[in-house]
């Protein structure tokens, strides 16, 4: 590879555009260190066309992922908040719960084609869809913190009773459990679907997904005036995290990945993980005695998160449109379909 | 009761259309637009909505078996009508959270149009890109294997209008066997890159339309290795099981610290 | 043929899948080539060139089926001195009048006319070349000198072998763009298709008959199936591959001016019909089948007149039209531009798209009085007052318009009884299903009612002229609440009855020249022999031919000329291919096939002199329609052009004519050229590139129907023109962009559909590059697009007067053409340059 000095993306280009005319290169190529080799041979498709169909979903799904995450995590909040005797963030955080579960079932109707059958989600339970699981789950979920809200409220006011209280722990564990599933399975809704570039980071979006639902779930109480060194230690972890998982995909350099590193959704997703990522994380390591800090940290976590979830849902529409994401994955095929 | 199948052989193909015509009267289905892909002869595009027969237009510098085409290197081109594989375990069926798409006696994968409340979750499920949302209507659509006609005893409308027989129905069984036959046939006779599709090995298990094609199944953006999504079922709920343990750690030790 | 006649092509697919073989010659590569087992590039208007190699190719390696062709062709007849072959006249053959541009064919006969000094048959003039023989006058082809060595040099043998020695592989490689090896490995892969145990099949289409020396082409064709022993045995033959459901209906009861019913030809002012007696005496030949001639034309006057058809009036021979002139398609058309016609009624066409010229035929519709246009939709034809071309560039407006146009509503084919002919000579009836909506009603009713409404003004306006009108019998029963006809009784009289009691006759054996038959087209006589039998409504396929399936004319033979499936002594060339077959013990032809011969002549029956009409064929003659019985390699009579196919260069061509630099193209053919019909030179530098006009599978000729419908327009959305990679390299064309196509007669605007499919020749040591132009758009429906009959000029071939769409020269540029009048200045601008 010694004296080839025009080692150019023309010179690229035209030994691709060879490759692909011909079905072979005359010259020896070039390999700049790290460059990918012109591999014509493999890009076979039907005309470039897309092999699946992109998600149908509308901007309601991105901001309900959002919400359910906040709303399930609260409630863990609220339950540790009431074991450890915080009345405050206990009741912030069953009131958040139960407003987000409001509004969430809203979201998820207007998505539906047909709204008006929505209860048609409930007339099975298949537990190999999560998106069933989801259905029961915020049905649930909507009903536990809702009681756990009402118990709370009447004990606050002072119709409190061992019945009542009973029942507002019971509620509160179930809202919990059921909030933790409420922010976790939206991951494998994704994780579960043909879409290549969820498929394969199916184990990585329920910690992007889980770690945002928590620091956002902290942000909101922030915002709320909840400037705790509870709030502050759930925030670190989260950008932490959020951090870390950037730092995996940009370093992972996998073609599947590409979406959520190139065009307009990896700069998308890019802004989402720089806002709950670092953006977050120093302020509150560095500036974390300011409330100032503080808050503009919660923003920016919040901010991210939202984005960061309209930037996986535009990945999968982007990777459901290149062919190749799809054969790359099953190719070499061990178990062939064509024999 | 049978289990019936499509066998759609690309050797055979004239790439005349019928088929898709036929689906689209029989079922009434609307057009898809009036857009020229400059795709060699395919307008069509894709399946979807509302196209449940679409014929592929492959041009290519390859040999056709022993047909002498090219002039100074080999050119072939091929059609092959593709249709939904009605797959033994079906993405959009698994992930049908209503219970719309249902298994029918006939074993094809069917959506009940009045239970379908479009959450779009199927659209996302199927490996081979087949089901998708008609936004007029707000449900998911594809083909219907024509059940309707099947229960009456009549085959398939595309079936019955192919010229060829590229479109071959009848029980699963006997057009598997039919397949095997004739894949040995045309690579007897020079068909060299003659090849079934039909994903038995994979998670799939198997389609209820085979097909009989002539090179790579990526060259027809069929998957080479179709997966039901279903798969991933236990690596998802386990990551996600962790990450939210992680989190009721993270909560605790945040009130406990 | 697969993209055209799919349902049809399934049986070559199954042929192929049993072992034939499937070569398909087209200029370019479409989904028939791409089932094929052989492909060879073509230059659009080389053909004659092609297949004449072949001939030379079965002259030179001895590949011809000699017992078959000394038998049953003319080969061995021996040409009479005086004739003189292209060969020897630089292009033309002898009898060419170059003042008149046209040929005195007498000079092509032999036998006994040539006796005593050259017989010039009455001709019927050059106005009709649909009918029997051309409507040559009948000849006495008999007592010929013949060498059945086939080696005497003015033995038609050896003069088709000097004819085409010329036609070499190499010139095929070098004119046609066809690789020499490829060549060759058809020719050796056809012509093994041959002899006892094989035949093979040529089909063609429309790249053949849309030329300016079409039928020479298939004639072509005709002479190589001879030589190979493939005519009237399975799986030979020569199948025309037609463009609509009933088009050869439509020349069988015509909706030609040249001919009636039957191939029976249109008389001809001045030349044939002063009388009856006189018109018999020049169409009838004295020995052949057509002695019977005037039985069939008997006949079909007395269906016509009824009662007034009278032996006294020759039984109503004068109230038949009379040609006068070019009364085709073309002809009319361009008397109709020139302000010379009154009114038209066009039903189900639409030539604002399919005509050739189209620009020039939507400015003549405007100079109509008045216009009837029966259809199912409003077509282009019908809307081009206010939505042409023309009237987007200002050529026409509207209010200038002074052309009434009436737009009925027609009935589609599921809602009216009626029968289609296809392109085997099947009669297939359908059946109507369901009334049409509203105010549509079918061809039937309308030509009836107004048939019936001119037929009342009649009685009441006794002037001779009305006589014909007055005498035509139309007493068809009406039912229904649409007084809807009834067909079946209209396919009755087509079959034939015994005037007397109004018997159905089973055959045109039982017709007669003595008034006492009536019959409507005598080659349909038996699809109707019973009350209650309509033969073409069966559906009851018996055996492999499929008999009891619809009814093939004539009578129900499936397969023409069927005598040559058997040796001259009766017994089948082989068991593999036998089909009929001489019965020694019943002293009949027998077999698996209707025979298509007289039933009881004996293969070895040999003729008394001065016999008559089919008595005067040997029982070894198949070709029972002509005189001499015999097929005709060397054609004595019946084409305007010449008796032996000849290569000539379109009227428009990238190349001269390398084989006869004096004769460029057809010297028969005419270009009606005008101003607004203008043609390029040959070559020119304004128009480098060769195209041809042609069909997709997904629309249905010109558009009309399958630009209406939402399933079909969206299939082929887009009016494209395919384009070889290496022309869009060279003008920048990219895939999916649009182009202007350009020629002298018009410009159109498409999208590039850049192919490989397409590809350049080399032709005479230069690249030649090749478009195509499908011609399915126009200004109304779902989906739009210019016409591509705006690039096709009007020609003319001598015979049949078709038009030539294919090889004609063009210029193809990237973009969009100029809208509206712009675009006629920038194809005057193109022109303009030299």
């Amino acid at each position: 590879m010694a004296a080839n000095p025009k080692i150019t993306e023309d010179r690229l280009d035209a030994l691709r555009e060879e490759a692909a005319r011909t079905g072979k290169v005359q010259d020896h190529g070039i390999a700049p260190v790290g460059s990918p080799f012109p591999k014509p041979a493999a890009a076979v498709s039907y005309h470039g066309n897309p092999v699946l169909k992109p998600p149908t979903w509308t901007w309601q799904v991105p901001l309900y992922f959002f919400v359910g995450g906040v709303a399930g995590i609260s409630a863990v909040i609220a339950l540790a908040a009431h074991l450890f005797g915080n009345a405050g963030v206990l009741r912030a955080g069953l009131w958040i719960g139960l407003l987000g579960a409001l509004v969430s079932a809203p979201l998820l109707i207007a998505d539906l084609g047909r709204p008006s059958r929505f209860l048609n989600m409930l007339r099975v339970f298949k537990l190999q869809s999560a998106m069933s699981v989801g259905a029961w789950t915020l049905s649930g979920y909507s009903s536990a913190v809702g009681l756990a809200v009402v118990c709370h409220e009447l004990i606050l006011a002072g119709y409190g009773n061992n019945f009542l209280l009973v029942l507002e722990w019971a509620a509160e564990i179930s809202a919990a459990v059921s909030g933790l599933i409420l922010a976790s399975y939206t991951s494998v809704l994704l994780g579960v679907t043909a879409i290549p570039v969820w498929s394969e980071n199916r184990r990585l979006v329920p910690v992007v997904f889980l770690a945002g639902g928590l620091g956002s779930a902290a942000g909101v109480l922030e915002l709320l005036g909840f400037l705790l060194p509870v709030t502050q230690f759930i925030g670190i972890v989260a950008s932490a995290v959020e951090t870390l998982v950037a730092i995996v995909i940009e370093l992972r350099g996998r073609y599947v990945d590409r979406p959520l590193r190139e065009g307009t959704v990896g700069w998308l997703t890019r802004a989402g993980a720089a806002l709950a990522g670092p953006t977050s994380l120093l302020l509150r390591v560095f500036w974390g005695h300011s409330s100032m800090a503080r808050y503009v940290a919660a923003v920016c976590f919040v901010t991210g998160a939202l984005i960061s979830r309209y930037a996986w849902i535009a990945a999968g529409r982007v990777s459901s449109r290149d062919p190749q994401a799809l054969f790359r994955i099953q190719r070499p095929a061990h178990n062939s379909a064509a024999h | 009761m049978r289990t019936s199948a499509f066998l759609t052989d690309a050797s055979v193909c004239i790439g005349c259309k019928a088929c898709e015509v036929a689906c689209k009267e029989w079922n009434h289905i609307p057009d898809d637009g009036f857009e020229w892909t400059g795709q060699s002869y395919d307008n069509t595009h894709a399946l979807g909505a509302s196209t449940w027969r679409h014929v592929l237009f492959l041009e290519e510098k390859k040999p056709m078996g022993p047909q002498l085409a090219g002039i100074e290197e080999p050119f072939r081109w091929q059609f092959l009508s593709d249709v939904c594989k009605h797959c033994e375990n079906a993405g959009c069926l698994e992930a049908c959270p209503t219970g719309a798409i249902v298994r029918t006696e006939l074993k094809s994968v069917f959506v009940q149009q009045d239970v379908c409340n479009g959450c779009g979750y199927c659209v996302v499920s199927c490996p081979f890109g087949v089901v998708d949302k008609n936004h007029e209507v707000g449900t998911a659509f594809k083909c219907t294997f024509c059940y309707d006609r099947q229960r009456d005893g009549l085959m398939p409308a595309c079936a019955k209008a192919c010229p060829t027989r590229s479109i071959r129905f009848g029980e699963w069984e006997e057009l598997r066997q039919e397949a095997q036959v004739r894949v040995k046939e045309l690579q007897d006779r020079g068909y060299n890159d003659a090849q079934i599709y039909d994903p038995t090995g994979s998670s799939v298990g198997g389609t209820h339309a085979i097909f009989l094609i002539l090179g790579q199944p990526e060259a027809y953006n069929l998957p080479p290795a179709p997966e039901v999504p279903t798969i991933h079922m236990k690596s998802a709920w386990g990551a996600a099981l962790f990450s939210a343990l992680v989190v009721v750690l993270v909560v605790f030790l945040a009130f406990a610290l | 043929m697969a993209e055209n006649h799919p349902v049809g092509f399934q049986w070559v697919i199954e042929a192929r899948e049993r072992g034939a073989k499937v070569i398909h010659v087209d200029p370019r590569f479409s989904r028939t080539s791409a089932m094929a087992d052989i492909w060879a590039p073509l230059r659009a208007g080389s053909d004659i060139l092609f297949l004449g190699a072949l001939i030379h190719y079965v002259l030179e390696n001895k590949k011809d089926f000699r017992e078959y062709v000394t038998h049953y062709t003319n080969a061995s007849i021996i040409l009479p001195e005086e004739f003189k072959d292209t060969e020897d006249l630089s292009g033309v053959f002898s009898g060419w009048d170059a003042k008149n541009r046209r040929y005195d064919s007498s000079a092509w006969l032999y036998g006994a006319c040539v006796e005593g000094g050259r017989v010039a048959p009455k001709s019927a003039g050059p106005h009709s070349g649909h009918c029997k023989d051309g409507a040559g006058a009948g000849a006495d082809l008999a007592d010929c000198e013949c060498d059945p060595t086939l080696s005497h040099p003015r033995c038609v043998y050896q003069v088709l072998k000097k004819h085409y020695s010329r036609y070499t592989p190499e010139l095929v490689e070098r004119f046609c763009g066809v690789p020499r090896e490829r060549f060759l490995k058809i020719a050796e892969t056809f012509c093994s298709a041959s002899g006892p145990e094989k035949t093979g099949a040529i089909c063609y289409a429309l790249g053949w008959t849309q030329q300016s020396k079409g039928p020479q082409i298939i004639r072509a064709a005709a002479i190589l199936q001879l030589l190979l022993g493939n005519v009237g045995r399975p799986g030979g033959g020569i199948l025309a591959l037609r463009g609509h459901a009933s088009i050869q209906g439509s020349t069988d009861i015509p909706t030609l001016y040249d001919i009636l019913p039957g191939y029976l030809p249109m008389p001809n002012l001045g030349l044939d019909s002063h009388n009856l007696a006189d018109y018999v005496a020049i169409h009838r030949d004295p020995t052949g089948w057509w002695w019977n001639f005037d039985k069939y034309i008997v006949s079909l006057l007395k269906a016509y007149y009824g009662e007034g058809a009278k032996k006294e009036n020759d039984w109503g021979f004068n109230w038949l039209p009379r040609v006068t002139g070019d009364h085709s398609h073309q002809g009319y058309f361009l008397e109709m531009l020139d302000g010379k016609v009154e009114g038209l009624f066009v039903m189900g066409q639409n030539p604002a798209v399919a005509a050739p010229n189209s620009r020039v035929e939507r400015k003549a519709l405007s100079k109509l009085k008045w216009l009837v246009v029966r259809d199912m939709v409003e077509l282009e034809t019908a809307s081009f007052w206010y939505d042409s071309p023309e009237v987007e560039r200002d050529e026409l407006r509207p209010e200038g318009i002074a052309t009434e146009v009436f737009l009925l509503p027609a009935a589609g084919h599921a809602e009216k009884d009626g029968c289609f002919t296809n392109t085997q000579r099947l009669l297939q009836w359908h059946q109507k299903a369901v009334d049409p909506p509203g105010d549509a009603r079918s061809e039937t009713w309308f030509m009836y009612h107004l048939g019936r409404r001119l037929k009342e003004k009649a009685k009441q306006d006794p002037r001779p002229r009305n006589a014909g009108l007055s005498a035509l019998t139309w007493d068809y029963s009406v039912g229904g609440t649409m007084q809807e006809p009834k067909v079946e009784e209209v396919l009755q009289e087509i079959n034939g009855y015994k005037v007397a009691d109004r018997t159905l006759v089973s055959g045109f054996n039982e017709l007669k020249a003595d008034g006492s038959t009536a019959c409507g087209c005598w080659i349909y006589t038996g699809v109707f022999p019973r009350p209650g039998e309509n033969r073409a409504n069966q559906r009851n396929s018996q055996d492999l031919w499929g008999h009891g399936w619809g009814f093939a004319w004539p009578a129900d033979r499936r397969i023409l000329y069927n005598r040559a499936s058997a040796r001259p002594d009766g017994r089948p060339w082989s068991e593999r291919k036998k089909l009929v077959w001489w019965d020694e013990q019943n002293r009949e032809w027998t077999g698996l096939d209707v025979p298509d011969f007289t039933r009881t002549k004996a293969p070895d029956y040999k003729p008394p002199k001065h016999a008559q009409g089919d008595e005067a064929l040997a029982g070894d003659k198949p070709f029972i329609l002509h005189p001499d019985g015999t097929g005709w390699i060397f054609a004595p009579k019946g084409l305007a052009d010449g008796p032996l196919p000849t290569h000539y260069e379109g009227l428009e061509a990238p190349v001269s004519n390398p084989l006869y630099p004096d004769q460029q193209s057809n010297p028969a053919a005419m270009r009606e050229e005008r101003p607004d019909n203008r043609y390029a030179s040959s070559p020119d530098d304004r128009f480098p590139y060769v195209m041809s006009t042609y069909r997709l599978t997904e629309h249905h000729t010109s558009g009309a129907m399958s630009r209406m419908l939402p399933h079909l327009a969206e299939l082929q959305p887009e009016f494209f023109c395919e384009i070889s990679p290496e022309l869009a390299s060279e003008r920048g064309i990219e895939n999916g962009g649009w182009v202007t196509v350009m020629t002298p007669r018009g410009i159109v605007e498409a999208r590039a559909l850049v192919t490989r499919r397409m590809r350049p020749l080399p032709i005479n040591g230069k690249m030649l590059h090749q478009v195509g132009v499908p011609y399915h758009w126009g200004s109304r429906g779902l989906v739009k697009g210019d016409s591509a009959n705006d690039l096709v000029a009007i020609s003319e071939e001598p015979n049949v007067r078709i038009m030539e769409a294919k090889g004609i020269l063009c210029d193809v540029s990237p973009g969009r053409r100029a809208r509206g009048k712009a675009a006629l200045d920038q194809l005057n601008a193109h022109l303009g340059r030299k």
